[in-house]
């Protein structure tokens, strides 16, 4: 394939992550945050969503990650705005991979201390994210 | 030990294992994609009939490839951007186009790119003849 396909194919993978990464904290912000309804159904609701939403992140990661390193011939950090891309990638890469694996195992057993504590980890892979995105933006428009 | 402190340990295994196995594996994934672009740009240019690159024209055609094959094409016959075949613009006004970008249509890579690596871009260019 050629690098301008890799190329197309990180722009096209890359946004799913991010999104799912954002949607994950919200929905468990949600599911902590707001009164449950009688039926106990609100914040499982939530908290399922904010599940799969990490997993699947963590799982659109691997294309995005791949796709990236192929495009840049295998550059890890690079110069200019793609070290700075890299810098905030790294970091949110392996957050969000150990905070998917750890709530593949804890599921709905998180203690309200143990949540808050992942609840930050998420936010912080959030942000961390959508900053390699906004550098990876850069990257592209002003190269 | 709780499940929390377990799924801590293995969520923290998992990362470190993947961060390691993507860092271990990017050198041969460099070596492999540029042996295949190399490749790629060996029969871009026997297609074109073009002299091989040598020298500067060689790394300005690495660095296009890196950063300007996704809007010129491969084979710098155009794509999202316009061929650069045959240019008849002078160095200077490429190297302002390159520095400075054109607005809504093309970024700017004075930022990225320095006196030499824009040296090595033009004689890449000036290769370019159909």
């Amino acid at each position: 394939m050629t690098n301008a396909l890799w190329a197309k194919m990180h722009g096209g993978t890359t946004h799913f992550p991010i999104a799912l990464v954002m949607a994950s904290v919200v929905f468990d912000l949600a599911g902590f945050l707001l009164p449950d309804n009688p039926g106990k159904t609100r914040r499982a609701g939530f908290q399922a969503a904010g599940f799969y939403t990490i997993v699947l992140a963590a799982l659109g990661a691997f294309g995005a990650v791949v796709s990236g390193l192929v495009m840049s011939q295998g550059q890890l950090w690079g110069r200019g705005n793609l070290a700075r891309h890299h810098v905030f990638l790294w970091p949110a890469f392996g957050l969000l991979i150990g905070l998917a694996n750890w709530r593949l195992v804890v599921r709905d057993r998180a203690s309200p201390l143990g949540f808050k504590i992942y609840l930050a980890g998420s936010t912080l892979t959030a942000v961390l994210m959508a900053t390699a995105g906004y550098w990876g933006g850069e990257l592209l428009l002003n190269g | 030990m709780s499940i929390e402190a377990k799924a801590a340990l293995l969520g923290s295994a998992a990362a470190l294992a993947l961060l390691g196995v993507t860092f271990g594996l990017s050198p041969f994934l460099q070596s492999a994609t540029v042996a295949a672009s190399k490749e790629q740009s060996t029969n871009i240019i026997s297609a074109a009939a073009s002299p091989a690159l040598e020298g500067e024209a060689k790394r300005g055609h690495s660095l296009f490839d890196h950063n300007c094959a996704h809007c010129h094409g491969e084979d710098a016959r155009g794509d999202e951007g316009p061929s650069l075949y045959d240019l008849k613009k002078t160095d200077g006004r490429i190297t302002r186009i390159i520095e400075g970008g054109i607005k809504g249509e093309m970024p700017r890579f004075g930022t990225k790119f320095n006196d030499a690596d824009i040296q090595a871009l033009l004689a890449y260019l000036r290769t370019l003849k159909s």
